[in-house]
């Protein structure tokens, strides 16, 4: 539909394209004196991933903190070195049993709506998020050992856990848990997917489902997680860009200033271009991984787990598929996870990989070199989806590695649902997937044998996974109440899924943010590892 | 009367072509591998609860046989309830009132952009020189046999990314529509100017048009004012095959060009077995159908009197 309103949107961006491409001619160059500017738009081009509802407690899609940050504040806020600071939460206390969290909160608060931030609408928001009936895909397995909470005072509220969770506080800062109107939970609950009110530094404004997402400045934003005072911008846009191709282009052709999820094909050439930048920042949680599944043959076999890590050369593999622009992970949590803990023993060794399959038995070879033992074969099944070209690059550079060593891997392509199905039943060897959590919990969700999905119960353990050691070192660091001694058991916890190789750690998936150079001030959300733009403005 | 009883049985007609669709779509939803549940609320990246879990099976009936929640789904819509939608949790209603304007608007665009084209070429180029007639033929035939996937990434590529004389997404005003109506247009131009230029160059033969040029017309006159109004029943004809072609099409345009849609609507509700979404749209696009096909019949009636006697 035309509208007149629409007609001067074009006349504006066009003649926004024509300012970009004077730009482009004499790139300005940047930090040159002059403070941040006050006004404008900036338009983000996102990838095809866009949210079902923008009610973040409704949400588990990897966009959500892009899209929702800008509307809604959380409790803590994780800095870049992974400790938790003040937010909408100003102080906080934990009890030495570990099951009774006191939160002040911040005052002046007040959300879009101009309903008032108090601890009665922390309580709600936690009710909100465990509610069965607002189907919370992923916040409400974040807080399941919540029991309830008691309002204090006005300030003041006391969260009661069912069993100690010293990853609390930190997937509290995540935007998938972040506070929304108390006043909109209360008299209009079923609103909140598709008209959000939080107390963020922008308010929602409009939302073309299919095309993208308008939010406009919160003049009255004073609590932001950096800098006191409303947004620079004046309006921000969200574009939702399906193709890779498209997506660059619009930002060298000035439709967008900034692109999230850049193609890693053309970071190089955005790093040449100088009317453009680049930044990116790795995902804190589990590392891109392949599972090997530890509930049958051939993987039930330690050894042969640990023979084929280091068969595969991870490294050549992730700058063959990233074109180098990918870390290869050093373990079972990424670095920028709080206690991730650095390790070795990943390394390329084909000759260690042959040695420890002859010990597991794997000694005569067949005509076409897979290794053979009591007349079968060493073989083992693949799930690809074919959904994400480069998972299935990955799967492919696998197998040709595993072969050389003597492991045949069949590669099957089926849907999505199909997969995902297979998975859950253990009716594979081989798949590949990430979690992205700003917690060392994420061991405990993987490879924790009570997740392991059974008639009654899904869980996340994918590999299945069963052992006593790790299960006990889980649920202690689940329980410590003292960071130090949480930081060592997790070490030892890491250092132990090394030997038991359930996976095979391959890369720590980065956000890829390209922008034109008038852009400034891009901040991340260290919790998820996603770029934000409360503090940005356009020259 | 007997037009009366024509569009009487038609409409009988069109409502069994309306359940069949419906059956035919819940049971392919149905029976295609996957727990809706775990489609709703699962997902990479998704932890849901036993709890949830619980919610979206009893919320949605998805724990009943399989008769039964086919029963609950045709007598909702029998009521005129189309039912809200798994993923989006709105009325199906809404959702597909929120992304119809863009596919219609994009449809027209296509539709007129591709019938332009097609008479255009087939006026300029029937009974002509042998070479300029091998050349169209070439060129509709590259356009009808191209898939529309590539030929919106070519056009993309050229004339946005390129040239940078249109804007790659949508939602921009009336620039944005034009590559995407030429993505929609060009393969039915192919097929419908072939299709014109044969059926103008029987009309050409044809003594009225002898006449006309004995009367001294010009060529032109002839071709456009005589041979084109006859030459057009084919295109009629082939009304359900492009109707077909643009809401095909569709899906795979709006992905392309970012732009709002009945389309990927569709794509998006397919993937999370949103069972009311996908009932909801394949009902409208038969609909469509039926009332398209429907109009073409009693607009053959108009054209030739000699049918209604058939009827």
């Amino acid at each position: 539909m035309l509208t007149r309103s629409t007609t001067l949107l074009v006349a504006a961006l066009l003649a926004a394209t024509l300012t970009a491409c004077g730009t482009n001619a004499a790139p300005t160059t940047t930090g040159g004196g002059t403070g941040p500017k006050s006004g404008g738009t900036l338009v983000l081009g996102e990838n095809a991933d866009e949210p079902a509802c923008l009610d973040p407690h409704q949400l588990s899609t990897t966009n959500t903190t892009v899209v929702g940050r800008p509307i809604f504040d959380s409790l803590l806020r994780q800095d870049a070195d992974g400790t938790l600071k003040p937010w909408l939460a100003s102080a906080w206390q934990v009890s030495a049993d570990g099951l009774t969290y006191t939160f002040t909160l911040r005052e002046g608060v007040r959300f879009h709506d101009g309903s008032a931030w108090d601890a009665e609408a922390l309580k709600l928001n936690l009710e909100h998020m465990r509610a069965p009936a607002t189907k919370s895909p992923l916040a409400a397995a974040y807080i399941a050992p919540y029991e309830d909470a008691k309002v204090v005072d006005e300030r003041t509220l006391e969260v009661r856990l069912a069993s100690p969770y010293s990853a609390f506080l930190n997937v509290l800062a995540q935007s998938y848990l972040a506070m929304i109107s108390p006043k909109q939970l209360k008299e209009d609950p079923a609103s909140t997917c598709e008209h959000p009110v939080g107390s963020g530094p922008f308010v929602f404004d409009a939302w073309a489902k299919g095309q993208g997402i308008t939010y406009r400045r919160n003049p009255d934003y004073a609590w932001g997680p950096t800098r006191t005072g409303p947004a620079h911008l004046e309006r921000l846009e969200i574009r939702f860009l399906a193709e890779d191709a498209t997506r660059y282009n619009a930002l060298l052709a000035g439709e967008v200033d900034v692109i999230d999820n850049t193609p890693p094909a053309s970071v190089e050439d955005v790093k040449a271009n100088p009317a453009l930048a680049f930044t990116s920042l790795d995902r804190p949680g589990h590392p891109f991984s392949v599972w090997l599944n530890t509930g049958r043959a051939p993987f039930s076999d330690v050894k042969v787990r640990q023979a084929l890590t280091r068969a595969v050369d991870r490294k050549a593999i992730i700058d063959s598929v990233s074109f180098g622009r990918w870390t290869v992970a050093t373990g079972f949590l990424t670095p920028s996870t709080p206690d991730h803990a650095d390790a070795g023993g990943l390394a390329h060794d084909p000759a260690e990989a042959a040695r420890l399959l002859d010990e597991a038995g794997w000694r005569e070879k067949g005509a076409d070199g897979i290794r053979v033992k009591d007349g079968e074969r060493l073989t083992a099944t693949a799930l690809d989806t074919g959904v994400n070209p480069q998972n299935t690059q990955i799967l492919v550079q696998t197998q040709a590695a595993a072969a050389k060593a003597g492991i045949e891997i069949k590669i099957e392509n089926v849907p999505a649902q199909v997969s995902s199905e297979r998975t859950a039943k253990g009716d594979f060897d081989v798949s590949v997937g990430i979690w992205t959590t700003n917690t060392a919990d994420v061991l405990w969700i993987q490879y924790a044998s009570g997740n392991i999905t059974t008639s009654e119960r899904r869980g996340q353990n994918t590999t299945r996974l069963d052992d006593d050691k790790l299960d006990d070192l889980l649920e202690r660091a689940r329980a410590s109440t003292d960071a130090a001694g949480r930081a060592a058991i997790y070490g030892e916890a890491q250092a132990r899924l090394l030997g038991l190789a359930p996976a095979i750690p391959l890369y720590d998936r980065p956000s890829l943010v390209s922008s034109s150079t008038k852009v400034h001030g891009l901040t991340w959300d260290h919790a998820y590892g996603a770029v934000t733009f409360q503090d940005a403005w356009v020259s | 009367m007997t037009t009366l009883r024509f569009i009487g049985w038609r409409l009988l007609a069109g409502a069994g072509v309306l359940w069949g669709a419906a059956t035919l779509t819940f049971l392919v939803v149905h029976f295609t591998p996957g727990d809706p549940a775990e489609a709703v609320v699962g997902g990479e990246g998704a932890a849901p609860t036993p709890e949830v879990l619980a919610q979206v099976r009893a919320e949605y009936g998805l724990d009943l046989p399989w008769y039964q929640q086919y029963a609950a789904h045709l007598w909702r819509i029998v009521r005129g309830d189309f039912g809200t939608s798994y993923r989006l949790h709105t009325p199906v209603t809404q959702a597909i009132g929120e992304q119809a304007a863009a596919t219609v608007e994009l449809a027209l665009a296509g539709a007129a952009t591709g019938l332009t084209l097609a008479v255009a070429v087939a006026l300029a180029t029937a009974r002509r020189r042998r070479w300029l007639r091998g050349l169209a033929s070439a060129a509709e035939l590259v356009a009808a046999s191209t898939p529309t996937f590539w030929l919106g990434i070519v056009l993309l590529t050229v004339f946005s990314f390129g040239l940078r004389l249109f804007p790659a997404t949508g939602g921009q005003g009336p620039a944005s529509l034009v590559l995407p109506a030429l993505c929609l247009a060009l393969p039915i131009a192919g097929v419908l100017g072939h299709v014109l230029r044969e059926s103008l160059e029987e009309v050409l033969d044809e003594p009225f048009i002898v006449s006309a040029r004995a009367r001294g017309l010009g060529d032109a006159a002839v071709r456009v004012r005589h041979a084109l109004r006859h030459a057009m029943t084919p295109l009629v004809t082939m009304t359900g095959y492009w109707v077909g072609a643009l809401l095909g099409g569709a899906v795979v345009t709006e992905t392309l060009f970012t732009r709002q849609g009945i389309g990927r609507l569709l794509v998006s509700a397919v993937n999370a077995k949103d069972l009311p979404v996908v009932l909801g749209v394949v009902l409208l696009s038969a609909l469509v159908y039926v009332v398209v096909n429907l109009v073409v019949d009693l607009l053959y009636l108009a054209i030739d009197p000699r049918l209604k006697e058939a009827a």
